[in-house]
């Protein structure tokens, strides 16, 4: 099949998944436009002519970006982001941007502008968020793999609910530059896939250090491993903070399964605890706000955003700018940002929960230095909840992200696998692993994925 | 109660954004409700310094203080209405209309 042939497929196959209001700027005269640009180049890797769908808060030239917000409606940005960049150069084809929670906050991508997207297995539930557009895309078939970002498991998290692999690499080991800032300490462009493989292959090509974002590292290369035969040889650490007795007992049956089946293939198993994971979510939830108060105060209709009227004053125009462009999240997050920012408050707030972030990083390099290689956990307490189930209490709807955020806090790897069904419902597996392991962490999730058989029905 | 529709209507002004009195009482239980949460920290006990990023070779390095310009899809002329000798032109402030 031709480039050209391929992209008419991913086109009709956009059409055929429109339900899922997965995709929101695609049209076949940019996919064909795309081809047409790829036939011309010579054909050189694993990418030449996949389709990639992006997040829609990676700057795009070709194609709007939203970030999923009225404030950005109809933005085409001058420059591109250079994760995207490198794809393209790569021979890769950008397929569509695609639906998130309005600047990536949120935990359902309920939050977004332009309408919720659906469940692809279930429509009354969401795919998890804030980048559940890209989850949906590959777990309906209509793209091999996708972009996504997190900042607190925005991949992981609705890659397990979807059913799909999702990557989070080591913070600086992707370039954010392009990536709309949302909380810059944690930011980090992710990948999705059908397999282990895919998502390796994608996260290759985007990997390396960037002139354009000084967090970047100067690493050797990441090279994808393939999946070994075994896992002897390889510890895995059992961390029972994330294993409490309330949890939902398919999550639990799935993990039970993926632990021995881990162990039957040789790897030892060791029970571990990381101290500070219950403050996890709390340090989060003041952490990424903090930062997204400064980060979002651009948009104020003359740097960015779309101008409302503001009764001739200048701050008058910012703040009806700002509060009509911002939707309720994203006022929620400005405001506790500011709060937790605010004289009298930055001490017991913003500065504790930097110390929290430290010493959750510090019980990760504690366990690892202990020879424990990987740590295994579910990557969501649920399967995908109903939509509206959580909308109206922010504080349950962060909660879904208790499993994910450390990760991010600490700024290590972690790869989310799928790892079982209950009631029809997909259930995910995490692994993490020390900065800048993401090829060993990831050849173990291949073995893993090879012997596992993530569709297959839990009994609790 | 953490948080009041005064501590509420007071971080709307610092962050420059305005918020429908429609809004108000759920917004300051959610903001209530969150600072609620958050708060938790405060019984994560001892949180004694420990250095994550030594000096050495493993710091984070400084890049060269060199300004690089970006590569644009079109030129900076093209970003607004007016551009005139290298600035941009924009409406002296408290005549702003809708864009």
């Amino acid at each position: 099949m031709s480039v050209r042939e391929a992209a008419r497929e991913v086109g009709l196959r956009l059409a055929a998944a429109s339900r899922l209001n997965a995709a929101l700027a695609w049209s076949e005269a940019a996919l064909l436009a795309e081809a047409d640009r790829v036939d011309g180049m010579p054909a050189r890797g694993a990418l030449h002519g996949m389709p990639i769908a992006v997040k829609d808060n990676l700057v795009t030239t070709g194609l709007p970006t939203t970030c999923g917000s009225r404030m950005l409606a109809g933005y085409v940005s001058p420059f591109v982001a250079t994760a995207v960049d490198r794809l393209r150069a790569a021979g890769a084809l950008l397929a569509c941007k695609t639906n998130l929670d309005e600047f990536a906050m949120g935990s359902s991508t309920e939050h977004s502008a332009f309408g919720r997207v659906l469940h692809p297995l279930d429509p009354e539930r969401v795919p998890g968020g804030s980048s559940g557009g890209s989850a949906a895309l590959v777990a309906a078939g209509v793209v091999p793999a996708a972009l996504g970002s997190e900042t607190g498991g925005s991949v992981r998290q609705p890659a397990s609910f979807c059913g799909v692999v999702g990557v989070k690499p080591t913070y600086g080991r992707v370039s954010r530059y392009g990536l709309v800032a949302f909380g810059s300490s944690l930011d980090c462009i992710s990948v999705f896939g059908r397999t282990v493989a895919d998502a390796a292959l994608v996260l290759a090509e985007i990997a390396g250090a960037d002139p354009r974002d000084a967090t970047t590292v100067d690493r050797a290369p990441f090279r994808p491993q393939p999946a070994s035969a075994t896992l002897e040889g390889i510890t895995i650490g059992v961390p029972k903070e994330y294993f409490p007795p309330d949890l939902h007992p398919g999550v639990q049956a799935a993990c039970d399964a993926s632990l021995g089946r881990m162990k039957e293939l040789g790897a030892r198993l060791v029970d571990v605890s990381l101290p500070h994971a219950p403050f996890a979510v709390p340090a989060y939830y003041i952490i990424a706000p903090a930062e997204a108060a400064a980060n979002l105060a651009r948009f104020d209709g003359a740097r960015y955003g779309a101008r409302a009227r503001g009764d001739g004053d200048v701050r008058a125009m910012y703040r009806a700018t700002r509060g009509n462009g911002f939707g309720p999240e994203v006022r929620r997050r400005i405001l506790i940002g500011t709060y937790v920012l605010s004289a009298g408050y930055q001490d017991a707030y913003y500065a504790r929960a930097q110390a929290v972030r430290a010493r959750i990083a510090a019980d990760f390099t504690d366990v690892f230095a202990t020879g424990v290689d990987f740590l295994f956990t579910p990557t969501t307490p649920t399967p995908a909840f109903k939509a509206g189930e959580k909308i109206a209490d922010p504080v349950a709807m962060y909660l879904a992200d208790i499993f994910v955020c450390s990760a991010n806090l600490a700024g290590i790897p972690a790869v989310s696998i799928p790892i079982g069904r209950f009631e029809g419902l997909p259930l995910g597996g995490q692994l993490m692993a020390p900065h800048f392991e993401e090829a060993a962490m990831l050849a173990a999730a291949a073995t893993l994925e090879r012997h596992l058989d993530g569709t297959k029905e839990v009994a609790p | 109660m953490n948080v009041s529709e005064q501590d509420v209507l007071h971080m709307a002004r610092l962050a420059e954004l305005a918020v429908d009195p429609d809004d108000l009482e759920t917004l300051t239980v959610q903001l209530d409700r969150i600072v609620g949460f958050v708060g938790q920290l405060a019984g994560a006990g001892d949180l004694a310094a420990r250095v994550l990023h030594p000096d050495g070779p493993e710091r984070t390095p400084l890049r060269p203080d060199v300004v690089n310009p970006a590569p644009l899809a079109r030129p900076p002329s093209a970003f607004a209405p007016e551009f005139i000798d290298g600035f941009f032109v924009v409406p002296k402030l408290g005549v702003i209309e809708d864009a």
